[in-house]
């Protein structure tokens, strides 16, 4: 029974060598083609593809966590900027009044002074006119009377003496 | 199980046909499982794919547990396709036995010492490939004089006994499984009817027993295997 296990009763089966070694180089260059490159190469490529994803996840979840820190100071900021703005607001507002009252107040005087002036003016022109008037009625008044009590001659003879006074009024 | 061998001779070369087809008929039950099994390669693995990723990272295993560092990726093919080979070689024999005459044409093809020979021989030649490979034909052979020069002898000698200890094993192995079913199936013969029923049971036990042992003789091959190229391999701590 156990003849042919002895190497060399029947030959060294040699072909039987040859035969299982090729066999098996065979269907490892079919399994390396058909299972072991395409299994190999994804599971590669899903090893690749989770540290990615584990990192992209690390990369988000700081992205994220920057973001939110941003929109904290960026509140925080606008509260600041809020009241910094109603301050100026305050501010600019008192100013304005204080300019405006106090425009107010110039064109008040101003206006004042004018008037006083005009006022003033009126009286003067008022009086002259009064002292001119004056004269001209005291001249009438005085016409009057005096037409009344001269004659032609008696009024030749004033004239006269006016002519002659305005000459020696002359030399 | 026959006594005589079927044998046939070409180109000088002398071939025994029962081995040749079993080692093909192996070959292609490996190949088809592997085939199916590819066949829905994605992302989001499902089904075959599942099963075909979790013998790779078995056999993967097998290497990294022995070869250090980048050596190992090298190495995952053939581990792979030795486990699944030896592995399907080894049940082969317990459920398919076809006998036309005398002669035995398909059983088990580790059951014969050429076939695990054969593939121990090139298991032990992949080794010192690599380590030539790796160190160089000058570093390669320096590993022989180490520790000492004396122990040279001691370290070729070691050559030899790692291949042949590696094929025999395996070829012990499943050829006693064969034997034994083969002798139990004819204690139920002998006896009649009786036989039958008694026998039963020792068969049955057998038979998962040798699948048990199988398996172990394929993971040990491998692992083995993967010894013997790491101690080529890898540098002496």
């Amino acid at each position: 029974m156990l003849s042919h296990l002895i190497i060399g009763a029947s030959g060294l089966y040699l072909g039987d060598m040859l035969f299982v070694g090729i066999c098996f180089i065979v269907l490892m260059a079919l399994i390396a083609s058909v299972a072991w490159n395409p299994v190999v190469k994804m599971m590669s490529d899903r090893a690749d593809k989770i540290a990615n994803d584990i990192d992209s996840a690390q990369k988000s979840r700081l992205e994220a966590s920057d973001l939110a820190d941003q929109r904290r100071d960026a509140l925080s900021h606008s509260h600041a900027e809020a009241s910094d703005i109603v301050a100026d607001a305050k501010q600019s507002g008192e100013k304005q009044r204080a300019t405006i009252v106090s425009d107010a107040q110039n064109e008040a005087a101003q206006y004042k002074q004018n008037a006083r002036k005009d006022i003033e003016q009126e009286r003067q022109d008022a009086l002259k006119n009064v002292q001119s008037d004056v004269a001209d009625i005291s001249v009438a008044i005085a016409t009057k009377i005096i037409k009344k009590q001269l004659d032609p001659e008696g009024q030749q003879a004033l004239i006269n003496s006016y002519i002659e006074g305005l000459g020696k009024h002359e030399s | 199980m026959g006594d005589p061998v079927p044998t046939v001779k070409f180109l000088g070369l002398t071939f025994n046909i029962a081995n040749d087809l079993s080692v093909l008929l192996t070959c292609l039950i490996v190949f088809l499982a592997v085939f199916f099994l590819s066949r829905h390669i994605a992302m989001k693995p499902k089904g075959g794919q599942n099963v075909l990723e979790w013998l790779i990272e078995f056999t993967n295993g097998i290497v990294k547990g022995s070869i250090k560092g980048n050596d190992a990726s090298h190495f995952g093919l053939y581990a792979f396709t030795l486990f699944l080979f030896i592995f399907i070689a080894n049940q082969l024999g317990l459920f398919i036995h076809i006998q036309v005459g005398e002669y035995t044409y398909v059983k088990s093809p580790t059951a014969d010492p050429i076939v695990t020979l054969t593939l121990s021989f090139m298991s032990v030649a992949l080794a010192h490939a690599a380590g030539v490979q790796k160190k160089g034909m000058k570093g390669y052979l320096k590993e022989y004089t180490q520790p000492f020069a004396v122990f040279s002898v001691i370290n070729i000698f070691e050559q030899f006994t790692d291949f042949l200890t590696l094929g025999l094993r395996l070829f012990g192995n499943i050829f006693a499984g064969e034997m034994l079913l083969v002798k139990v199936a004819d204690l139920a013969k002998s006896n009649g009817w009786f036989g039958y029923v008694y026998s039963f049971p020792i068969e049955l036990l057998w038979q998962g027993f040798s699948v048990f042992i199988g398996s172990i003789q394929a993971f040990v091959f491998v692992t083995l295997t993967s010894v013997y190229i790491s101690q080529k391999v890898n540098d002496e701590e």
